[in-house]
């Protein structure tokens, strides 16, 4: 008899990786050593065996999770992360503060009301004129409180 | 990359680098990390993808670099997690099997042989682990598995029969083990 098939032969003809003229002398072989035909039934039950096991799909958070991490996202998209926001705000923020601190270093600006003036009164028909300065003297007030009194006074 | 070409590179390949990964590491959370830097680093260097020649190999190449590289990195530190078999908190291919017809004896016992298989899958060195893996559960001719693995073809036939050797060892060792303690 033939020396016995190297494993790697077997592997290879379970693998179907020979050529003809290999699968040949393998088979011949074969048919008349029982040896060889049971390693070789032994590799390929194992091979069996490894190849009816489960498959194992890629879970869908993790593929959602790729195509997040490697999809260009569309511009609008930054709108809706609030992370965006947060430097916008600094900055906002930060400008907000620089104009209080530049306005606080310079003088008041004189503002001009003639015009202001001249607009509401040619809205409203009328000339304005400061109003008389009402001051009420202590003589008038007690005058008229005696009045009252005296009103009061007459009625009881 | 727009978002229609990378979900159709997720559906074509997605699957298959993950249950190549899985098998790889032997565990869920470490497939998912092979898996998320192996697309990146697809995605890093897409232009030195050769579009005549099928995606789905270019990701399981860099995927298998991406795992020989976490081999180096843990070698010392955390082999538990990529040699040992897989924690408890992981369903093996036992747990995934689906409902069938067959005889509550038979689906035991092949729920048996197949947990057996897996354990002595993640006990064989990588090269071996990678070439039985690819041949036999990913179904790669041995062009594609050379490929894949960067060695020569020749290189690839002794691996997937060594292989097949080391994992019957293993899984008859297993088996033994198990007759004792039970």
């Amino acid at each position: 008899m033939n020396e016995h098939i190297e494993g790697v032969e077997l592997s290879s003809l379970i693998d179907g990786a020979l050529d003809a003229a290999a699968r040949a002398r393998a088979a011949a072989h074969l048919s008349a050593c029982a040896p060889c035909r049971a390693e070789l039934e032994s590799l390929r039950a194992f091979k069996r065996l490894a190849a009816d096991a489960p498959r194992r799909a890629l879970p869908a958070d993790l593929a959602l999770r790729l195509e997040r991490r490697h999809v260009a996202a569309p511009p609008w998209a930054l709108l809706t992360r609030p992370r965006v926001w947060a430097p916008a705000g600094a900055l906002a923020a930060a400008a907000l503060a620089a104009a209080l601190w530049l306005r606080s270093t310079q003088a008041p600006a004189e503002l001009p009301l003639e015009p202001l003036v001249a607009a509401h009164e040619a809205a409203a028909g009328q000339t304005l004129t400061p109003e008389p300065v009402l001051v009420a003297s202590a003589d008038a007030d007690s005058a008229a409180l005696l009045a009252d009194d005296g009103a009061g006074g007459s009625a009881e | 990359m727009d978002a229609q070409t990378f979900a159709g590179l997720i559906a074509r390949a997605g699957d298959k680098a993950y249950n190549f990964a899985f098998r790889l590491s032997g565990n869920e959370q470490d497939a998912r990390d092979l898996v998320q830097e192996a697309f990146s680093r697809a995605l890093e260097h897409a232009e030195s993808y050769d579009s005549t020649r099928p995606f789905d190999s270019w990701l399981l190449r860099i995927l298998h670099n991406v795992f020989l590289d976490a081999m180096r990195r843990h070698a010392h530190s955390r082999t538990v997690s990529l040699d040992a078999p897989s924690p408890a908190e992981d369903a093996s291919w036992a747990d995934l099997l689906p409902e069938t017809a067959e005889s509550a004896h038979d689906g035991m016992a092949r729920r048996e042989s197949l947990d057996l298989l897996q354990r002595a899958l993640e006990r064989l060195p990588a090269p071996f682990k990678a070439a039985v893996a690819l041949c036999d559960v990913e179904g790669l001719s041995y062009e594609e598995i050379s490929a894949v693995m960067g060695v020569p073809v020749g290189t690839v036939r002794s691996r997937i029969h060594q292989g097949r050797v080391l994992l019957r060892r293993a899984y008859e060792a297993l088996e033994t083990n198990r007759g004792t303690m039970s």
